[in-house]
């Protein structure tokens, strides 16, 4: 953890830059180059952190105009921060608006769209190296409705109160995780033998209501595509403060792969200076796995080369064995294996495809994840 | 110069009936295709006995027209050329394929001896007149008038009201013509873009123009000097198709095959003969009469020698207008922010000599303020043997090589495999005695890919010369984009790390001292790289690869220093003979040279 708060930061690199303009030498800011070609992977670690490369911006005429919108935002952040006020991109996007118009001199920060603010915000968490939402910008919570009848959540409130949610008296009503996992505390009233992350919310409603839960004593979440901040901040949560082994299950692709699953596992480039709070190193590879086709004989199909997302997601796959330094690492080996079945064979196989195995019953998909997970039959 | 012999053959009747083809499709064209072949015929007049035209042109409605929707209206051109004999009128007026052209493998603009007479017809078929002709060559003591008609029974000319006149001036035809048509003057297929067209190809043109009621027009020439004629070569045997062929071998009576041969095409010796005799000519015709092969009989002669490999046709019979007198010209397009042009040595494609130039000019009448990225495509002028080419563009090479060339490179705006957009006339001349048409009525050049990529490396030169100033006013926004950026941020940039920092207004005087020093040091260094671009475009200018228009400038000097020769693309143009580069490589070549 660092020792300085994020206000002192701020109030440090104000100062410095200001003090730069005094001496007419160019101010410079510093930000953490987040993308893969600085990215590291130590399998000890288990997720992707940064690299030493930066990006700089010195002031010049052409930089000076992303400066003041850097520190325009900044002090408003300041506010929110002193004040506790909390804010989306989408609302802070309209503050900034506002801000202009009630004061015309500021015209020319005026945003025309919110990839424009929302960028300077990205910006401003790679100088400070912190989270958007110690920043109190938070978005959206998305994705993770979670299921259990084990598990109980306390959540320390905003104005430092306690909530307690149990789980298990939710009924068929999903728990939703927060953005902000560091309010939550976990507890197991019984013990938990797995959680199960589904990539489709709709299958793990499905199970749920099916009665996977009463079965088993597990969590039973559903990722609803690329992981939210919510997700990941949750499943680390879940693997640091409950100890128990994590399955992701999902479709046989190389955008689930790359894209959901790894970005669950290890985090991702984009978000460098977070991984380390946002992903969970521990989550298995549970299926569909290549050998489950010929195992229970599922319908799997040709990926469409003419489909550009398909074609551009094997064209990725393809980049990732090649740059992507976790799945170059031979800790994924097995991973990377599936990729390259994948970009070899040409075919893709969906979570739903379980449900062909025995068309009448309902629960046979929950018995091939209870076998695959007794036989370790996972990566 | 002595005065070629007018030949005739076929009949009118044809014609009569298919007016369409050849530029009577519509009340619209027929207007302007009698202007045209007028108009063309006097330049070619003059041409041919180096006399600086004068041409004089009036058109107005007189009345309504009997056909449909059409008005009457009356076309009147004049000029200064050697004027006719009274007994030529009537061929020339009234009689279909008579011309002194034929066949002589020079550039004129007519070629086929139909144009004027289709005029006379579709003015006696529409407004039962005919043509009425005034005329006087230097021998003739006084002009004489007349009515010509077209006897389209027997192509014959009728001479009707023939009269003795006064004339105000020593040599020269006038010719008007009633017809049935419509007047469009603006526009891809208009009066004006014809006429002002013709000015900008004819450096050497006097043109004056009354349209309707609009005040009457003067374009003066912009030199004194016609385009040097070239020594006219006979034509080469392999650009001719067989019907010219056999109607080429009527011009010279009764001569063997071999000395027509030898005599009449260039390119063809003894030797060549024996090589046709190898290629199937039975040797019995060479010494046969021409007259007396039947049309069979030409066919295999003709088969034979196109069996046979002939050296290229030599490029001397090429006339160019010259990037001097184009230069000048292109000034009467209208107001010309700057400009380049280049001529092109004339080369051979296709087995046929040619000559492309191209003038790029932006226009000031064209510039819409406030809407950057949203012009229109540029204006394309197109010509063949410098007469206006205006229906069809989509099909021309000379649009198609426009349209592979990578305008982005020199600074201009071009959607994909488009005409780029911008305030920009580009005018490109294609010279040649034998230009493919794809049509006969002449309005599209045949995209060969050899003559389009003769044409792409012309626009290629004439875009690198150009991007010289685009990247000057680029560089002249930039540095006042710059400036308007530093006005506005910086005061913002130092009150907000004021507030944030809570520091006092000594600091913030400071700061906002020390910015200025330093985003002042930004700026000089931007003023310099505009002041460089300038040097730039200056020595361009100096060196005749650009022209700036400034209003008291003298004309541009015509010396082109070495520079010239070492940076216009080089190996490419010097060897005629090498494949057409592939477009990528050419491409990337150019841009390299740009920066
Ligand atoms: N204004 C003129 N002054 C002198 N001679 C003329 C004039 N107009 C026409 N002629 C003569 O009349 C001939 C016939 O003209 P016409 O326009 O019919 O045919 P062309 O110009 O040879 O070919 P094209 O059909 O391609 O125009 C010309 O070849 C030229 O010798
Ligand atoms: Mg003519």
């Amino acid at each position: 953890m660092r020792d300085e708060t994020i206000p002192e930061m701020s109030k440090d690199l104000c100062s410095r830059l200001l003090t730069d303009l005094e001496n007419a030498k160019r101010p410079v800011m510093e930000a953490v180059k987040c993308s893969l070609d600085n990215s590291n992977y130590n399998p000890k670690v288990g997720y992707l952190t940064p690299g030493d490369k930066m990006v700089r911006t010195e002031l010049n005429v052409s930089s000076v105009q992303k400066m003041s919108r850097a520190i325009f935002l900044l002090e408003i952040f300041l506010r929110n921060l002193e004040t506790g006020a909390v804010n989306t991109k989408r609302e802070l996007y309209y503050i900034a608006k506002g801000e202009v118009k009630h004061n015309p001199a500021l015209k020319p920060l005026d945003f025309l769209d919110q990839t424009e603010s929302d960028s300077v915000i990205d910006f401003i968490c790679e100088m400070l190296e912190c989270y958007r939402e110690e920043l109190n910008c938070f978005a959206n919570d998305r994705g993770g409705q979670t299921y259990s009848n084990q598990l109980v959540v306390t959540e320390t409130l905003p104005d430092g109160g306690k909530a307690v949610v149990d789980l298990s008296s939710l009924g068929t009503t999903p728990f939703q995780p927060k953005n902000r996992p560091q309010s939550l505390k976990l507890k197991a009233k019984k013990k938990i033998d797995f959680c199960l992350v589904v990539e489709s919310e709709g299958t793990a409603n499905t199970f749920v209501s099916n009665g996977f839960c009463k079965r088993n004593n597990c969590i039973l979440m559903g990722a609803q595509g690329v992981p939210s901040n919510a997700v990941r901040g949750w499943c680390k949560l879940i693997q640091d403060e409950l100890d128990v082994p994590i399955y992701f299950f999902g479709d046989l692709d190389a955008y689930t792969m790359q894209n959901i699953f790894r970005t669950l596992k290890a985090g991702s480039a984009a978000s460098l200076i977070r991984n380390s709070d946002f992903s969970a190193p521990e989550v298995r590879f549970l299926g569909v796995l290549p050998e489950d086709i010929k195992k229970y004989d599922l319908n799997d199909y040709p990926v469409k080369e003419t489909d550009v997302g398909e074609a551009r997601a094997l064209k990725k796959a393809a980049d990732a064995l090649k740059n992507d330094p976790f799945f170059k690492d031979k800790k994924n080996k097995g991973l990377s294996e599936i990729l390259h079945w994948l970009l070899k064979n040409k075919r893709r196989c969906e979570q739903q495809a379980f449900f062909t195995v025995d068309p009448r019953d309902p629960t046979m998909p929950e018995k091939i994840i209870i076998e695959k997970i007794k036989r370790k039959n996972y990566i | 110069m002595a005065k070629q012999k007018i030949t005739s053959s076929s009949t009118a009747e044809y014609f009569s009936k298919n007016l369409q083809q050849v530029g009577f499709s519509s009340p619209t064209k027929a207007v302007l295709t009698t202007l045209k072949e007028a108009v063309d015929n006097s330049l070619d007049a003059c041409e041919d006995h180096e006399i600086l035209p004068e041409i004089d042109v009036v058109i107005e409605k007189i009345g309504t027209g009997t056909l449909k929707n059409t008005d009457l209206i009356r076309i009147k051109i004049s000029d200064n050329g050697p004027g006719l004999d009274a007994e030529e009128v009537t061929k020339v007026f009234g009689e279909y394929l008579a011309s002194s052209k034929f066949g002589r493998g020079r550039c004129s603009r007519g070629q086929q001896g139909i144009g004027i007479s289709a005029a006379t017809t579709w003015a006696q078929l529409t407004s039962a007149k005919g043509a009425t002709v005034i005329t006087k060559t230097k021998g003739m003591r006084q002009a004489v008038s007349a009515r010509v008609e077209v006897d389209i029974k027997n192509n014959k000319g009728l001479l009707k009201d023939k009269k003795s006149i006064t004339w105000d001036r020593p040599h020269g035809v006038s010719v008007e013509f009633e017809i049935d048509g419509r007047i469009q003057l603006q526009g891809e297929g208009g009066l004006l873009t014809y006429l002002n067209g013709t000015a900008l190809v004819n450096p050497h043109l006097n043109l004056t123009y009354k349209l309707l009621d609009q005040p009457k027009q003067k374009i003066l020439r912009v030199t004194d000097k016609g385009p040097d004629i070239p020594e006219a070569t006979e034509p080469h045997p392999h650009t001719m198709k067989l019907g010219e062929f056999i109607a080429f071998s009527h011009l010279f009576g009764r001569v063997t095959l071999k000395v027509w041969l030898k005599k009449a095409f260039s390119r063809i010796t003894d030797n060549t003969i024996q090589e046709f005799i190898k290629n199937g000519l039975p040797k019995k015709y060479v010494d046969e009469s021409i007259d007396k092969l039947s049309e069979l009989q030409f066919k295999e002669v003709f088969g034979a020698i196109h069996k046979t490999e002939l050296m290229a046709p030599s490029t001397r019979s090429v006339m160019i207008i010259g990037e001097e007198a184009f230069s000048k010209s292109v000034r009467r397009l209208g107001e010309v922010d700057f400009f380049s042009v280049v001529t092109r040595k004339p080369t051979i494609c296709d087995f046929k000599p040619v000559a492309v130039e191209v003038a790029i000019a932006r226009l000031k009448n064209l510039v819409r303020d406030g809407s950057e990225g949203n012009d229109p495509p540029v204006q394309v002028l197109r010509f063949a043997n410098r007469v206006p080419l205006q229906f069809d563009k989509s099909a021309c090479a000379m649009v198609k090589a426009i349209e592979t060339v990578n305008w982005r490179a020199y600074g201009l705006q071009q959607p994909k495999d488009s005409l780029p957009n911008g305030p920009y006339v580009i005018a490109l001349s294609l010279v040649s005695p034998f230009i493919k048409f794809k049509n006969a009525s002449k309005e599209t050049v045949d995209a060969s890919d050899e003559l389009v990529e003769e044409i792409r490396r012309t626009l290629i030169q004439a875009g690198q010369r150009l991007s010289r100033h685009i990247r000057k006013e680029t560089k002249a926004n930039d540095l006042e984009e710059k400036l308007r950026h530093i006005e506005q941020f910086c005061p913002i940039l130092v009150d907000c790390l004021c507030r944030i920092t809570k520091a006092p207004a000594a600091r913030k005087k400071k700061a906002n001292e020390g910015l200025v020093k330093l985003l002042g040091r930004d700026i000089n260094l931007a003023k310099k790289q505009l002041e460089e671009a300038e040097v730039h475009a200056e020595k361009a200018k100096k060196s005749g690869k650009l022209q700036v228009v400034k209003k008291d400038e003298d004309e541009t000097k015509e010396e082109a220093p070495v520079e010239l020769e070492a940076e216009t693309p080089d190996v490419e143009i010097k060897e005629k003979k090498a494949k057409p580069a592939p477009k990528k490589k050419t491409e990337k070549k150019q841009i390299e040279k740009v920066d």
